[in-house]
């Protein structure tokens, strides 16, 4: 377990809200690069996506105009990609070239209201995108390579059920998740169909939760972590689709502590905590999953153990990313405009 | 409010205005705004949107129908603008701040004082409640109150800039006299002057001491057009590169005697080494006058200071007790007074030297001619006062009575915000001091500050928290927490703080936080989910109930069904949710194929196991549930699946709030598989039960408010037959 005493944050005050933020791939830059999607109420038609870098990220190298929002972003190793409030997709192959944007307009083709569920899988024939929308709609969005782009609807729910967050899983296969549909597992070889289901750990009756986001560990493509309402997060392994596995909540009958009682935003596997339990590795222990919530914590929660705190901020922690070549430094958007960039301290970790 | 333009104005004119070059005071300010639609403009509407935001929508005239408009050219006929109010610089959370912080600044500070804020209310209650448990304060609890006032006040401090982090007149460049820093902001001097004046004890015995270090740090915000001793020396250091002989040169002798007089003692030392004689070549005629400039520089980096330590960089001896510092205070002028007296005067050649020199011993002796000629304004004045003549002045009236002296001897007519505060100080007058923290600074300090004031202050501390009838029966306290929170609250990005000062307020606090949150917009999901949490925080279950209602209605609006229906469970609201059965019952009941069900699953996936939340649509669920077992059924996997799709039959007929309307079309479906199986999967009971439900249904044909479902006319006919003859089976099967 990382030391607590080795931690250091830095917060970088910006003059607008910034809503989400990632890591960029180094390989394109010999500097740390981020980018973050900002807003500002106070001025109209001002939703930009930013192109920071560290150590001094209060002023952007770059920037792109959004149409609305962002809703969601998320970096393949070559292509940055935004969806927006509106329902629309931009693609950024070369990173914040505004050239060479691609965009998905919103509508009646594509999706209509936000975008929250995003995710870049590589098959065979290159990149895809899975979108999957408030509106209950799921696209997959092919290609960006050639500044051309294939839209492909996979399932339209008619606005039945809404969708916050997607994942693949592997080229054939992912994982979304919403509002009080609880999570679905999508095999694209069995006609696009969802094929798992799991309705989360909410509990029976009234009590029902929205899931905010999901993550597939590369290693291990069966298990979905999610993260959602009521501080809530839980591992569903898709060998046991009947039992989903606790990590977090409230109410539950003690296996697992709440990390916190409010609303989960995201989550992510934590490559860089070693699992307390070195044996466990080839077991079904769920690997330790980072998380940021409402009430301002970031923190890494493992099955039975306690969590173990790396933030606890006075304001919500909307998006963090951990930075997947440099895993012991963590990016994360605060809700009080600001960026704020903690690293974990142990030198022995490789590049 | 819709206006109608009037005619005869110029193009684009909704209200003729007229701007007359006379009265310029008295005309109103105008903003402009780009609509971008083609004149004429035909109506106007104005609206308030949220905080500051005020919705203009612009109309052009009508399009004629047909007329061909179309792909000719794309012109809006009507646009939304939204202007902000706020940004014009004198909005509420204006004044004059915003000429040195910007909003962005500004709502830094904001967000950072609220955890401070915040610590130090739950602070306050946690005493209020220690005190009111054992009745009597006690008198440890009560003595560490100052130091939590002061923790939270060197935090708020550390927010409004840091000009500590550099030490205010470093010397880095030996020619350098003011070493450039952090701007200083009115803002942080004020507080610090406040932090100095009413809440530090450990500063009692060195305040005179302490207030020359602020003077030192603020002397250029004392006033904006008159003369400091910070523009004397900027001056003079402006001049300084183009001087061949600065001892020639009355502003250094001007600049020394101004620094000096303020105590900033180690620009007097760096200046005095600038003197002609320390050069070389000059060294061996001008001995004497050396000697006399060295041993000025070495009397001023030893004046005695009554105060525990220095900043690194600062000169003179410090001294911790009263009586150190009046021994070393005596020796010291001693040796001024020997130096001043000293016969090598006579053979100093330089007779700008001498006079500046002497000049420079008579202030450090303290003689109030020479203090009077060197400072500018009057704060320098009651500053050199403090170091010269009167370093023991202590308590508010002793002060105030100097600074009346020294008003009256360099009286002002620029007054910054600085200097009114001081004088409320000073004059014991909070609510001076209010009414300066509110003209100059606006609600943030004004709200932050009181704390300050009542930190050691039982008068100030009555006058706020007394409930006042004329204000609505709240404190003067209370009233400006609310305006503050009303400031807040006009942003979209600072109204989550508000709740923090709203809770604060005991009488209309939350009933103003109510209103706040129900006035939240509910488009968005994740914006929802925040204000729910803040209703969660202080336990209003009731608005957020009301939230949750608005929302659902807003998705279940915009066609999101599902998020509605989501939004309206997690409220409980069960009325709703039978309005939404009817409709869906209306969609289903126009089409009960397979296929189109199918569309229905994701829904019915939301509504969950237990159908107990979700009124009406508990049936949908059960419908379901019997479609697909009916389904596999007739795909002939096994008689249980069979035996099961009766049972659900059987729960459905019998449950009451299956709408009678559904009755037959259930039955129908089941026709198939009543007939076709060898034995009856019903028993006496259950056929009868449904015979009795199918004769209800009958009768319930006569009535004018039946509604028809598309079956075919014979549907009930073959309903009655294969009941009937599952009837006879049965009975025969009876024992």
């Amino acid at each position: 377990m990382a030391d607590s005493d080795s931690l250091s944050f830095r917060r970088h005050p910006h003059p607008y809200s910034v809503d989400l933020v990632r890591w960029l791939p180094s390989s394109i830059s010999s500097d740390r690069l981020l980018a973050a999607a900002v807003h500002d109420p106070a001025v109209p038609y001002s939703n930009h996506l930013h192109l920071l870098s560290l150590p001094d990220p209060s002023s952007p190298l770059a920037s792109l105009q959004l149409p609305s929002r962002a809703t969601a972003l998320r970096c393949s190793p070559s292509v940055l990609a935004a969806a927006t409030s509106s329902g629309s997709l931009h693609l950024l192959p070369s990173f914040f070239d505004a050239d060479s944007a691609i965009s998905v307009p919103s509508g009646a083709g594509f999706h209509v209201g936000p975008v929250r569920g995003l995710d870049c899988g590589g098959g065979a024939g290159g990149e895809e995108w899975v979108t999957a929308g408030e509106d209950g709609r799921v696209h997959v969005v092919a290609g960006g390579g050639d500044g051309r782009v294939a839209v492909r609807r996979v399932w339209d729910g008619k606005g039945m059920a809404g969708y916050e967050a997607a994942r693949w899983a592997s080229p054939a296969e992912f994982a979304t998740g919403g509002t009080a549909c609880g999570v679905q597992w999508w095999d694209r070889r069995k006609g696009d169909a969802v094929v798992a289901q799991c309705k989360g750990i909410w509990g029976h009756g009234t009590v029902t939760g929205i899931v905010h986001s999901i993550d597939i560990h590369p290693s291990r493509k069966h298990i979905c972590v999610v993260g959602g309402s009521s501080g809530t997060i839980f591992a569903w392994d898709l060998r046991w689709p009947q039992q989903p596995i606790p990590l977090s909540g409230v109410g539950l009958d003690g296996t697992a502590q709440p990390v916190c009682e409010s609303e989960v935003w995201e989550v992510l596997f934590d490559n860089y905590t070693q699992s307390s339990d070195i044996i466990s590795s080839t077991s079904t222990r769920i690997l330790p999953v980072m998380m940021c919530s409402e009430d301002g914590i970031l923190a890494v929660v493992e099955q039975d153990e306690r969590p173990l705190e790396l933030l606890v901020e006075p304001c919500a922690i909307n998006s963090f990313d951990i930075d997947p070549q440099n895993p012991s430094d963590v990016v994360c958007a605060l809700e009080w405009e600001s960026i704020g960039v903690l690293t974990r301290g142990r030198d022995s970790m490789a590049e | 409010m819709p206006g109608v333009p009037t005619d005869g104005g110029a193009v684009g004119t909704v209200v003729p205005f007229s701007r007359e070059p006379g009265d310029a005071v008295a005309a109103p300010p105008v903003r402009t705004i780009r609509h971008g639609v083609a004149p004429p403009v035909s109506r106007v509407y104005v609206s308030f949107s949220s905080g500051n935001l005020l919705q203009v929508a612009c109309l052009g005239p009508p399009i004629p129908e047909g007329g061909g408009g179309r792909g000719a050219q794309e012109v809006a006929v009507g646009r939304v603008v939204e202007v902000n109010l706020g940004g014009g610089g004198s909005g509420p959370g204006g004044a004059d701040v915003e000429e040195e912080i910007d909003e962005a600044e500004m709502r830094r500070i904001q967000y950072g004082s609220v955890p401070a804020f915040a610590l130090l209310q739950s602070r306050k209650n946690a005493l209020a409640d220690a005190a009111a448990m054992s009745r009597v304060p006690s008198v440890s609890e009560h003595a560490e109150w100052w130091q939590y006032v002061l923790e939270y006040s060197k935090t708020i401090g550390s927010l409004l800039g840091n000009p500590d982090s550099l030490p205010a007149f470093m010397i880095d460049d030996p020619k350098t006299i003011l070493k450039d820093r952090e701007k200083p902001t009115s803002l942080k001097a004020s507080w610090e002057l406040l932090e100095i004046f009413f809440v530090d004890k450990q500063l009692k015995s060195w305040l005179p001491e302490r207030f020359v270090d602020w003077l030192a740090d603020y002397d250029s915000l004392l006033t904006k057009t008159e003369n400091t001793v910070y523009r004397t020396l900027t001056n003079f250091q402006k001049k300084l590169i183009n001087l061949q002989i600065v001892e020639d040169d009355p502003d250094y002798w001007n600049g020394l005697a101004a620094a000096l007089s303020v105590g900033w003692l180690d620009i007097v030392v760096n200046m005095l080494r600038f003197h002609g004689s320390y050069q070389l070549d000059q060294m061996d005629n001008r001995e004497t006058e050396n000697g006399l400039v060295e041993a000025v520089a070495v009397l001023v980096s030893t004046m005695p200071r009554m105060r525990p330590d220095l900043p690194t960089g600062k000169l003179g001896h410090c001294c911790k007790t009263r009586p150190d510092f009046i021994k070393a205070l005596e020796k010291w002028r001693g040796q001024v007074n020997k130096l001043e007296c000293s016969a090598f005067w006579i053979q100093c050649g330089h007779q700008k030297t001498r006079d500046g020199l002497k000049n420079l011993l008579h202030i450090m002796l303290g003689n109030i001619k020479n203090l009077t000629a060197a400072t500018s304004h009057w704060l320098e004045l009651f500053a050199s006062h403090f170091l010269y003549i009167r370093p023991f002045t202590v308590g508010f009236e002793g002060m105030n009575h100097l600074a009346q002296k020294c008003i009256q001897l360099k009286p002002s007519t620029d007054n910054s915000g600085l200097t009114g505060l001081l004088g409320g100080i000073l004059s014991e007058n909070p609510e001076v001091v209010l009414a300066e923290c509110t003209k100059s600074f606006g609600p943030w300090m004004v709200t932050h500050a009181m704390e300050l004031l009542t930190a050691d202050n039982d008068y100030a501390d009555m006058m706020l928290h007394e409930e006042r009838p004329n204000i609505g029966g709240i404190s003067l306290e209370e009233l400006h927490r609310l305006v503050y929170a009303q400031v807040l609250c006009s942003h979209s990005l600072t109204w989550q703080i508000a709740p923090t000062y709203l809770s604060s307020c005991l009488n209309q606090g939350l009933g103003l936080l109510e209103i706040l949150l129900l006035k939240q917009p509910i488009q968005d999901n994740r914006l929802v989910l925040k204000t729910l949490e803040i209703c969660r925080l202080y336990e209003l279950g009731n608005v957020s109930t009301n939230i949750m209602k608005i929302g659902g209605i807003y998705h279940w609006k915009h066609g999101r069904k599902g998020t509605g229906v989501y939004w309206f469970q997690q409220a409980h609201d069960k009325v709703r949710l039978d309005r939404i059965a009817l409709q869906l019952f209306e969609n289903i009941g126009k089409s009960v194929t397979d296929d189109s069900f199918k569309k229905w699953e994701g829904l019915l996936e939301l509504l969950g196991s237990d159908i107990g939340s979700a009124g009406g649509l508990e049936f949908l669920h059960r419908y379901r549930d019997f479609k697909r077992s009916l389904q596999q059924a007739q795909e002939g996997r096994t008689g249980e699946s069979a035996r099961q799709t009766v049972e659900f039959l059987i729960q459905l007929m019998r449950n009451p709030s299956t709408p009678q309307r559904f009755w037959l079309p259930l039955l129908h479906d089941s026709v198939r598989l009543l007939n076709c199986k060898p034995c009856p999967l019903l028993n006496v009971a259950e056929t009868t039960l449904l015979l009795n439900k199918l004769q209800e249904l009958s009768m319930a044909k006569l009535r004018p408010d039946f509604s028809n479902i598309n079956l075919p006319n014979h549907a009930l006919n073959s309903v009655r037959l294969a009941l009937a003859s599952n009837l006879a089976r049965a009975i025969l099967e009876d024992p």
